[in-house]
C-alpha cells in the first residue's frame, strides 16, 4: 500500500501541473478544473496497479470522458460560469486583445465543445484521435467543432476580420 | 488578417489553460478521495444489494466557508447592465452558510455543484436551516421541498440514492441503465428519468417509496431531434418532451427548430396535450403559475411565450428561469455571473442580489423558500 502511495505521489507532482492545464482548459476555471483532475485522479489511484505504467494517458482519457457525460447528463442547460463579454467590436488592434476575448469565449463553450478544441488545440490530436479518445465518430467530431466556432463567431464580433479563414473544422 | 483563425484559436486555448493556478496539495486530496472510493467498489463489489443499502450516519457534514483565494482570472470588463438601476442587495457575510439563503422573490438557494455534478457540493438542510456540504457524490439533487436528497455515484450508474436529511438514512434503487440525471417534481415526490436507450426511449418514474414506472415514448410519432429529455410540468401531473418541426431545415450546428412540447401523463405515460412553443422549456417552473406564459430556449434565443398559441410574447436574457410570481422572474445572470436577479416579464431587472464568493463559478439551484 506504502508502495502504491508513493508512486501515485510521485506521479502527480511530477505530471499534476501539465494535467490541471489540460483540466483547467477544459473546466474554464480554477475550482471545477481541480475537481475534476482530483476526480479522474481518484480514479487512476484506486485503478494504480493495473495502470502505473500508462497513468497519464488513462488520467486523461478519464478528464475528457467526465468532461463528456457531464455534457450528457446536464443535456445544454449550464455552461461553464463567466462574467459577460465585453461589448466592444474587434477592430484590428492587437492579436492579444483578440485571444483575450477568444479565450473568455471559450469559457462560454459548452462542454463537449470546449472538449473538443482542447484535444485538437491543446494536444494537436487530429480528427480520428480525437474521436477514438472521446469514443465518437469523426463526424461528430467536426460538427461540434462546428457549433464551437458558430459560437465563438457569435461572442467574438468580428472573429473572421480578424483572422484568414484557415479550415479548423477538417 | 494577421494570423490565421487556427493559430488563434490554437493560442487562445493554450492561453486559457495556461491559467491553471497552483494546487499545492493536489496529491493529498487526490489520494484521500482515491480511497473513498476503493472503499465503495470493495462494498459494491462484495454484493451490495440491489435496493436498500441503508447508511445510519448522516452523509454531509457542517460547511464552513473558507476565506476567498485571490482571483485566478484576470478581471474582465464590468458586466453590462441592460436596464437602469435595479435595488442592490449586499453580498451575505462570511457566516452566509449558518442560515438559508434566500433570494429575492423569496426563493433560497438548495444546492451548489461544480459544473459537471462531481465533487463535493453545498446542499441546505431545510430541518436544520442551514447548508452542509458532501463530497460522498457524484451528483446531487435535493428535493425543491422537504428533507429528500437524490444522489447518483458515476459507479452505480443504474441506481439512484434517496438521503433523508432528518434521520440520514439512505435507500438506493435501481431504476435502469442509460438514465439521464434526476428531475423532482415539485412537489418533491417523485423522480423523472429520461431513458436514452437505443430503441427504448422513454421516461420513468420513481417515487420517494422506489415504486417505479418506466413509459417507453416511441420517437417516430413524437419526433424528437437533438437534445431530448423530459421535464415535468409545473403542476406535477404531466411531463413535456420537445418536439422538432419537421418542415424545417435542421443543422448540426444549430439548435433543431421546435414546434412545441408533447405532454405525457405522469402517471400512465399516456399522451395528453401538445403545447405550441418555438424552444425548450428548462424545467417545471419555466411555466408560468397560471400556465399561460412560458419561458423557452428558442434556437438562437431565450423566449418568452404564450403557451395556448405559440406566440413570441418577446426575448429574455436567460432561459434558466423561474417564474416566483404571475409578472416576475428570477434567474442568474447569463453566464453564470454573480448575481441572481428578480425581473419583470420584460426583462427588466428590479433586484439584484449577490451570491457569496464561494458559490460564484458553482452550478446552482433554487426552490421556493
Amino acid at each position: 500500500m506504502a508502495e502504491v502511495d508513493g508512486e501515485f505521489t510521485a506521479f502527480v507532482n511530477e505530471r499534476g501541473a501539465a494535467l490541471l492545464r489540460v483540466a483547467y482548459a477544459l473546466a474554464g476555471n480554477q475550482h471545477a478544473a481541480e475537481d475534476l483532475l482530483q476526480n479522474a485522479l481518484a480514479k487512476a489511484y484506486a485503478r494504480w496497479p493495473r495502470i502505473r505504467g500508462d497513468a497519464e494517458p488513462y488520467v486523461k482519457r478519464i478528464l475528457y470522458h467526465d468532461q463528456v457525460s457531464g455534457w450528457r447528463r446536464r443535456a445544454r442547460r449550464p455552461e461553464v460560469p463567466l462574467a459577460e463579454l465585453p461589448e466592444r467590436a474587434v477592430t484590428g488592434e492587437e492579436d492579444t486583445d483578440l485571444r483575450l476575448l477568444l479565450r473568455d469565449a471559450l469559457r462560454a463553450l459548452p462542454p463537449r465543445q470546449r472538449a473538443v478544441l482542447t484535444l485538437r488545440y491543446l494536444e494537436d490530436l487530429s480528427v480520428e484521435q480525437t474521436a477514438a479518445l472521446l469514443g465518437c465518430r469523426t463526424g461528430t467530431v467536426a460538427s461540434q467543432s462546428a457549433k464551437a466556432l458558430a459560437k465563438l463567431r457569435q461572442l467574438v464580433p468580428g472573429l473572421d476580420e480578424r483572422t484568414s479563414r484557415a479550415e479548423v473544422t477538417r | 488578417m494577421s494570423t490565421s483563425l487556427d493559430e488563434t484559436l490554437r493560442a487562445a486555448v493554450r492561453e486559457l489553460a495556461d491559467h491553471a493556478g497552483p494546487a499545492p496539495d493536489l496529491a493529498t486530496r487526490a489520494l484521500g478521495r482515491g480511497r473513498r472510493l476503493r472503499r465503495r467498489r470493495r462494498v459494491t463489489a462484495a454484493g451490495a444489494a440491489l435496493v436498500a443499502v441503508v447508511a445510519v450516519t448522516l452523509p454531509f457534514v457542517l460547511f464552513r466557508p473558507r476565506p476567498t483565494p485571490p482571483p485566478t482570472t484576470p478581471p474582465t470588463a464590468p458586466p453590462v447592465t441592460v436596464t437602469p438601476s435595479p435595488a442592490m442587495r449586499p453580498t451575505p457575510g462570511a457566516d452566509w452558510a449558518g442560515k438559508p439563503l434566500v433570494l429575492p422573490g423569496d426563493w433560497v438557494v438548495i444546492r451548489a455543484q461544480a459544473t459537471g455534478g462531481s465533487g463535493s457540493g453545498v446542499l441546505l438542510d431545510r430541518g436544520r436551516g442551514r447548508y452542509f456540504t458532501t463530497d460522498r457524490y457524484d451528483g446531487i439533487f435535493p428535493a425543491p421541498t422537504g428533507s429528500l436528497v437524490a444522489v447518483t455515484q458515476e459507479d452505480r450508474p443504474r441506481e439512484v440514492g434517496l438521503v433523508d436529511t432528518a434521520n440520514g438514512r439512505t435507500r438506493w434503487y435501481e431504476v435502469g441503465p442509460a438514465l439521464s440525471a434526476p428531475a423532482w417534481s415539485p412537489d418533491g415526490r417523485r423522480l423523472l428519468f429520461t431513458t436514452q436507450r437505443f430503441d427504448h426511449f422513454g421516461f420513468v418514474v420513481l417515487g420517494r417509496d422506489g415504486a417505479r414506472k418506466t413509459h417507453p415514448v416511441d420517437m417516430k410519432r413524437f419526433l424528437c431531434t437533438d437534445y431530448c429529455f423530459f421535464v415535468w410540468t409545473r403542476d406535477g401531473r404531466e411531463v413535456a418532451l420537445q418536439q422538432t418541426d419537421p418542415n424545417r431545415p435542421r443543422s448540426e450546428s444549430a439548435r433543431h427548430p421546435r414546434r412545441g412540447v408533447q405532454l405525457f401523463s405522469a402517471d400512465d405515460g399516456r399522451p395528453t396535450r401538445f403545447e405550441p412553443m418555438p424552444g425548450d422549456p428548462a424545467g417545471p417552473w419555466s411555466w408560468s403559475p397560471d400556465g399561460s406564459l412560458v419561458v423557452v430556449q428558442g434556437q438562437q434565443e431565450p423566449l418568452l411565450v404564450e403557451t395556448a398559441t405559440g406566440r413570441v410574447v418577446n426575448q429574455l436574457p436567460t432561459a434558466d428561469a423561474v417564474w416566483v410570481t404571475d409578472d416576475r422572474l428570477l434567474y442568474r445572470r447569463p453566464h453564470g455571473s454573480r448575481d441572481f436577479v428578480l425581473a419583470d416579464l420584460s426583462g427588466r431587472e428590479l433586484v439584484r442580489q449577490p451570491l457569496p464568493k464561494q458559490l460564484v463559478d458553482l452550478e446552482v439551484t433554487v426552490a421556493p423558500r
